[in-house]
């Protein structure tokens, strides 16, 4: 088996595993926190938006789903603050605007339905280093931004009126928190696809929450589990031959599944 | 130079001080706060004393005093409270405004709050509206609504449901904008760029969210009073500390907040308030879930924080029989104005 991470592809596909289990899951802290998780569903949809256009204008999908899914954000963050709506029902708007958008760009563009829709089950081995480097660099920012910001993000997930009312930012904190989330998902997606992306963002913060007393708690361990599911996965998926986001997504769920009945034994 | 006031332990100067006014006395106190010194075992002299000098010394605890010029209003509150005393003249009153204000009804609290007050030694800030009007969804719910609190004043406002009680302490806190008229917090006006710089003035502990379960210990509650503030984690610790011991809550520093009780729950969020070094304390029906017990332990340190640290308050509620306890001013909330 260790023969294969000599293959470049492979090699790469690994370290990317292993930034993102470790790091992606403190967005999915976020995401539960600030009860954000249909706003993923949005960013999905959103990542098909910019794999269409990306197909239709010959750009590059990586960086253009992440500029749809960094548009969309700020639209609902701006729309929903300024309508005064709950973020859910605006991302649920934007979501449906955004594959209505896709499939026109499909449509009109003869873009393959079928290329634009491998999003959904992400492609791990065909990224460049650039794309590796910059999954890295995220990586650093997403802890960078953690650690330094802990204090006033454990006052925004607790309250964000007494967080507000304390003197911090909460306003620009949230913003902050709800773009970091969009380029997660949008770079989880390009890894593991859309349908699988949960196992790496959200379950290791459902599992991590079994035990946690605090946010640090949640945080450290929603970093190892995710880690130990991505490198896991990966390392399972090449010794039994799956796709590696799949292998990922049923260990996860093996050992939420574990751990839950340990929980209520 | 020669002091106004000396106070001596054992025949040895402890402490003395060349201030005017009731200003020595308040210095002793800080002087006491910081020192192990007994007051019972103090020696007082000061040059002059009134009745509202008295109640301070009273209230500080000293219990032996030498006072040059004395009034003879001092005298009953001496003798009630066994002070021994002497004095080289006695007047029928000394020239001072104060000594009027002091009534045969206050307690001797009552007169030490009312003498730090006067003093400007309070924490707390005055709360001005003029001409509020705050509209929702066009509904007129506070209606050119006036209020003036002076600086560690309380105030209780009560009212029906929906009558715009949350509303009013909302839009003082800024959360809601103002239609007409303004608010100032001390020298801040509210919505403007000097107080979205020091909102943190203000301590909001608003009805408990029942569905919070968010992992954090009460001690981390307790912290984010301190904001963004960039302090050493031993400085941190202490102020954490502190506010918690005041609020009789240190001991539940590691629990999880969310296991807490309603009251247990309400002492954390003074703390937390206290921590932030809030001037004026919002307070949102603080009794809702509160048992029989809870209601009277808040009544407590209710009591004692406005004695202690005297931050301004504002407190909404419609637990009739809870304020009627509280014995603070009460204003009514009817019809979007004050009455």
């Amino acid at each position: 088996m260790l023969e294969l991470l000599s293959l470049t592809p492979i090699l790469k596909g690994l370290i990317v595993l292993a930034i993102a289990g470790f790091t992606f899951p403190i967005t999915g802290v976020y995401l539960f926190r600030l009860n954000l998780l249909p706003m993923r569903f949005m960013l999905m949809h959103g990542a098909i938006l910019g794999g269409a256009m990306a197909l239709a204008f010959q750009i590059n999908p990586f960086w253009t789903t992440i500029s749809v899914n960094l548009l969309l954000v700020l639209f609902m963050a701006k729309t929903s603050r300024s309508m005064k709506t709950d973020a859910g029902q605006i991302s649920t708007f934007f979501m449906v605007i955004s594959i209505s958008l896709a499939f026109i760009f499909i449509y009109k563009f003869n873009v393959p339905a079928k290329d634009t829709l491998t999003l959904l089950w992400g492609n791990l081995f065909t990224l460049s280093w650039t794309e590796v480097t910059g999954i890295g660099l995220f990586g650093v920012i997403l802890v960078g931004f953690q650690y330094y910001f802990r204090r006033q993000l454990r006052a925004l997930f607790f309250d964000r009126e007494i967080a507000f009312t304390s003197g911090i930012d909460e306003s620009h904190l949230y913003y902050a928190v709800v773009l970091l989330i969009a380029i997660t998902v949008a770079l989880a997606m390009k890894l593991i696809g859309a349908l699988l992306l949960d196992a790496l963002l959200l379950l290791p913060p459902i599992i991590a929450s079994f035990r946690s007393r605090s946010l640090r708690g949640m945080i450290i361990g929603s970093a190892i589990w995710g880690g130990c599911f991505a490198i896991g996965g990966f390392l399972l998926s090449i010794a039994i031959d799956i796709p590696a986001s799949s292998s990922i997504a049923a260990l996860a769920s093996v050992a939420f599944i574990i751990i839950y009945l340990i929980r209520n034994k | 130079m020669e002091h106004s006031l000396i106070v001596k332990l054992k025949a040895q100067t402890v402490f003395s001080s060349d201030q005017h006014w009731l200003y020595p006395l308040f210095e002793l106190e800080d002087y006491l706060k910081q020192s192990d010194t007994i007051a019972s075992d103090l020696f007082l002299s000061d040059k002059i004393a009134g009745k509202a000098a008295a109640c301070l010394i009273v209230f500080l605890g000293i219990k032996k005093c030498h006072i040059e010029l004395l009034s003879e209003r001092a005298i009953p509150v001496f003798e009630a409270n066994g002070i021994t005393f002497t004095y080289e003249h006695l007047v029928d009153h000394i020239q001072c405004r104060t000594e009027d204000l002091i009534t045969d009804k206050m307690s001797i609290s009552d007169a030490y709050l009312f003498l730090r007050k006067r003093a400007g030694r309070v924490q707390g800030l005055s709360v001005k509206l003029e001409n509020v009007s705050v509209r929702i969804d066009e509904k007129l719910v506070i209606d050119h609504l006036h209020l003036d609190l002076g600086r560690g004043e309380q105030l209780i406002i009560h009212g029906a449901n929906g009558a715009g009680k949350t509303t009013l302490l909302r839009t003082m806190l800024g959360f809601i904008p103002i239609a007409e008229g303004t608010i100032k917090i001390g020298d801040y006006l509210v919505g403007s760029d000097l107080w979205k710089q020091n909102r943190s003035i203000i301590g909001y502990v608003h009805q408990e969210n029942i569905n919070n379960n968010f992992p954090i210990s009460s001690g981390e509650v307790v912290q984010i009073g301190l904001g963004k503030s960039r302090i050493s984690k031993s400085e941190t610790e202490y102020r954490i500390e502190v506010a918690m011991r005041r609020t009789g809550s240190f001991h539940l520093f590691k629990q999880p907040y969310h296991t807490l009780s309603g009251g247990e729950k309400q002492r954390v969020s003074l703390a937390r308030c206290l921590c932030q070094n809030a001037r004026v304390f919002l307070l949102d029906e603080p009794t809702s879930f509160l048992d029989q017990q809870g209601k009277e332990d808040l009544l407590i340190l209710l009591s004692e924080l406005s004695l202690n640290e005297a931050p301004s308050m504002i407190l909404v509620s419609h637990d009739l029989q809870w304020i009627e306890q509280l014995k603070w001013p009460r204003k009514e909330l009817k019809g979007g104005r004050l009455c």
